[in-house]
């Protein structure tokens, strides 16, 4: 059974239509890469699953529940964690608030969910109490990601954790990212294609607001002709 | 000889709703050419200030309409304009020099505002620039109630205008004159490069600087237009009323200038005269209902209740409306004939 | 010299009214991205019902409750009805705003009717004291404005706790940088816009009530003063900040009574030049630094 089925979504911002019909299945349990040309739509679809964008017309099954329409909290708590582009961390509040600010139910896992997120990533939990906006933009990054995590969501979409970091640093990140795909359905939005070969293992191509082309990614890996094709790599 | 033919293959070159546009245009124009031979002097003086505040009100339209400014000081013109006559011309003497250097100092005037208010919009956005020009008004309406030697104070200055501006069928001449002149000037404007760019950047600022636009340079020619258009309206009123009193830079006066664009339909030009002439008219009337109930008295209630259903419900106006309207017919007839076909 | 303390004392005391006006402001403006043209209607509305209700029963307490309630419910009213329809608009919400104003103030003028209306100063405020201070001379404190700036540092106080201290508060400094983020976390940041108008409502109506036995005297323009001021409050302190905004109130309100005592023609003036100033060279605000921390 899939977690999460689009057919046909047509999203738009103000007078513009930016995806002009997205389809997309994904079951428990896998890692799926959104790949594409920049501007093809690519955010604009995570944004318009998280209610942050309006739906024109098409639907989005989550888990059995419809998505289109419902605002960004109640998406939020079904389930869905979500990484933006610009992080979305917050600048005045200490890495202990951020991560505490999207606790939605505080229960008896809560603590050891943190205790499994500052592991993921030792250098959130050397910095706990220090206000955000002193953090370098690979640690904006692992503070994205692990605030997505804190209510154990049956999926997360991150949005281009590789943008503006230094090489060792998605390394790092590539590598949380495989860690925590063990437990956690992953839709991950990539530019950098080595980032995407390492933690996801489908794919999706999205170009002028339409999925175009699927795939596995092993297959993508060896396809120089598809790759040149849809990607301009 | 070929102009009578010029003429009927222009009109034959017309859709019916064309026609009908036209004809309504040179009936309106023929019945403000008659009104002053017909009509009572409080007829000739309302309408001709209906004209004045079309004009007051199309300036506005361009910052709010057209390059997106809120400006919320724009009675600074209105009342700068007619404060400017007023004081001249008691300083001075009742002259026409005397009136034309108060034209071109309401035009100085209204530049250095421009300038200051475009080089705050430039630099610190939208609200800040609502809530700058707010206070802007506020002490120019001060400054004029304490300089009393000179203007009365809140009492307001009464005084006399130079011949012929004394005839109120000369003023309603001038005002329809000065009306089409404005609305002919405002209307190249928004045609001009110029114009396109200030679209541009209501659109999306971001966008038209990445094009390569200069907007702070657009925003400035925008302010100039529109606060100099402005202030010659204020100098029409003052003309026309030959009295001026601090109400003419108080927050109503802008409030005025805002419903008259945004009724008409902002971005729309023309919008603003029928703008003004509906909500003026509206006035009237229901002053004249202030003997059926007091609450009629109350005219800002309605003023301000029709501007909320304006903003949330007719963002478009009604020319917004008829546009719209001539839209759907257009696609309709469209529709019909390819059936046909 | 004593006269000058006591000049700039009364100043301050106006500025604990400043304060509740412009803190609420800015902290709307922060969170929602929405300047409240109709918040010196909430202050005029404050005054109003204040002023009826301490005729009414003789209690100030309870017409002080009662002009917060007031504003409390018109800003749910404001937000629910009318602002939230227009989120993301901003020509139109500074228009809708604008059009709350106008109605709201007239049906003032329809309830109260157009003139001033005398108001009292409770009993157990009435009075002032006169303190010697040696050579200095003697400073006169009216004890209804010591009460004003005891207020008013109370509410900066308790404002601060809570923004900083409490989960709500933390809720409404992360919407202050990122509302939409907040959402996508899963709270119901429409909840937060709503509650913060209202509380911002409530305490411009607070104001409000506390203006109307300072000036003894509340007319349908009362609000417009007030209204003005807190537009440069919040931009000298740093918009969307609530200390930045308890300082600058401090700092317009002592240069409002030295300006006044110097220069009075033009205690309008200098205040809104400055503003001017600010937004053309420091858009940021004076004590924007208030806010981190």
């Amino acid at each position: 059974m899939s977690l999460l089925k689009v057919s046909n979504l047509v999203s738009y911002i103000g007078l513009f239509t930016i995806l002009h019909g997205v389809d997309m299945e994904i079951k428990q349990g896998e890692a799926v890469a959104i790949l594409g040309r920049n501007g093809a739509g690519k955010t604009t679809f995570l944004r318009s699953v998280m209610g942050l964008v309006k739906t024109r017309s098409g639907s989005m099954v989550f888990d059995g529940n419809p998505l289109v329409g419902k605002p960004p909290h109640k998406v939020s708590r079904m389930g869905i964690g979500y990484c933006p582009e610009d992080y979305g961390v917050f600048d005045h509040l200490t890495i202990e608030e951020n991560l505490n600010l999207a606790v939605h139910k505080k229960n008896a896992a809560t603590a050891e969910r943190m205790d499994y997120i500052l592991d993921l990533f030792p250098d959130l939990k050397k910095a706990h109490k220090r206000n955000a906006h002193t953090l370098s933009g690979g640690q904006r990054q692992m503070l994205s990601v692990g605030r997505s995590l804190v209510n154990d969501p049956k999926i997360i979409l991150i949005d281009e954790p590789s943008k503006g970091l230094a090489p060792v640093v998605i390394e790092k990140m590539a590598l949380a990212l495989k860690e925590i795909s063990k437990k956690s359905t992953i839709l991950l939005v990539e530019q950098n294609f080595h980032m995407a070969t390492i933690v996801t293992d489908r794919y999706y191509i999205i170009d002028e607001g339409r999925t175009v082309h699927t795939g596995m990614m092993k297959d993508l890996e060896n396809d120089k002709e598809l790759q040149q094709q849809h990607l301009g790599l | 000889m070929g102009g009578e033919k010029i003429m009927k293959n222009y009109i034959s070159g017309l859709s019916t709703i064309e026609k009908i546009e036209k004809l309504l245009l040179l009936a309106v124009f023929v019945v403000l050419v008659v009104v002053p031979h017909v009509s009572g002097t409080a007829t000739i003086t309302m309408v001709s200030r209906i004209m004045i505040f079309a004009v007051y009100a199309m300036a506005y339209d361009i910052l709010r309409g057209y390059i997106g400014v809120i400006h919320l000081g724009f009675a600074l013109f209105i009342g700068g304009g007619a404060y400017f006559v007023g004081i001249m011309i008691s300083q001075f003497g009742v002259s026409l020099p005397v009136l034309l250097m108060a034209v071109v100092g309401t035009a100085i005037y209204s530049a250095i505002w421009a300038l200051i208010v475009g080089r705050i919009s430039g630099k610190s956005g939208l609200l800040a620039t609502a809530m700058i020009t707010m206070a802007f008004a506020e002490i120019m309406r001060s400054l004029m109630t304490v300089w009393r030697t000179v203007t009365q104070g809140e009492d307001g200055l009464t005084f006399r205008v130079p011949s012929p501006f004394d005839n109120r069928m000369f003023m309603f001449y001038a005002s329809l004159a000065f009306m089409i002149l404005m609305a002919f000037v405002l209307y190249k404007f928004t045609k001009s490069p110029t114009g396109r760019v200030w679209q541009a950047v209501r659109e999306n600022e971001q966008r038209a600087i990445f094009l390569g636009y200069d907007t702070n340079r657009a925003r400035t020619i925008a302010l100039l237009v529109a606060s100099i258009v402005g202030g010659l309206a204020g100098v029409m009123f003052g003309l026309l009323n030959r009295f001026v009193n601090t109400d003419l830079l108080g927050m109503q006066m802008t409030y005025n200038a805002m419903l008259y664009s945004l009724l008409g339909g902002s971005g729309t030009l023309f919008g603003a005269i029928l703008g003004s002439g509906v909500v003026v008219l509206f006035q009237n009337l229901l002053l004249d209902l202030r003997g059926v109930h007091f609450i009629f008295e109350r005219w800002l209630l309605f003023f301000g209740g029709l501007y909320i259903v304006v903003v949330m419900f007719m963002p478009r106006g009604i020319m917004g409306f008829y546009y719209d309207w001539k839209e759907k017919m257009a696609y309709k007839k469209r529709v019909k004939d390819g059936e046909k076909v | 010299m004593a006269n000058i303390l006591t000049l700039l004392f009364n100043g301050i005391s106006e500025g604990a009214l400043y304060f509740l006006m412009a803190a609420s402001l800015s902290v709307i403006l922060g969170l929602m991205g929405v300047v409240n043209f109709a918040h010196g209607t909430l202050f005029l509305w404050g005054a109003y019902v204040f002023r009826m209700v301490f005729i009414f029963t003789g209690s100030f307490i309870l017409g002080i409750i009662a002009a917060a309630a007031a504003g409390f419910v018109l800003g749910i009213i404001f937000e629910k009805a009318f602002i939230s329809r227009v989120y993301g608009n901003i020509g139109a919400q500074i228009m809708i705003t604008l059009g709350l104003q106008i109605v709201f103030t007239e049906l003032v003028r329809v309830f109260w009717g157009p003139t001033a209306l005398v108001v009292a100063r409770p009993e157990f405020l009435e009075g002032v004291s006169h303190i010697a201070l040696g050579d200095i001379g003697t400073v006169i404190i009216s004890h209804y404005r010591l009460f004003l700036i005891i207020v008013g540092v109370l509410i900066a106080i308790g404002g601060h706790l809570l923004l900083t201290k409490t989960r709500v508060g933390m809720t409404i400094r992360a919407g202050v940088q990122n509302s939409e983020m907040v959402g996508a976390l899963g709270i119901n940041i429409n909840l937060y816009f709503t509650l913060v108008f209202a509380v911002g409502g409530a305490l411009a109506g607070f104001g409000g009530a506390l203006f109307a036995p300072l000036s003894g005297s509340i007319n349908p323009d009362s609000g417009n003063m007030f209204q003005l001021m807190a537009f440069i409050v919040v931009v000298v302190g740093g918009m969307g900040s609530f200390m930045g905004s308890a300082l600058g109130s401090l700092f317009m309100a002592v240069m409002v009574a030295l300006i006044g005592w110097t220069l009075p023609d033009i205690s309008l003036v200098a205040p809104v030049a400055l503003m001017a100033l600010i937004l053309i060279f420091k858009p940021q605000g004076l004590f924007r630094w208030a806010v981190k921390k």
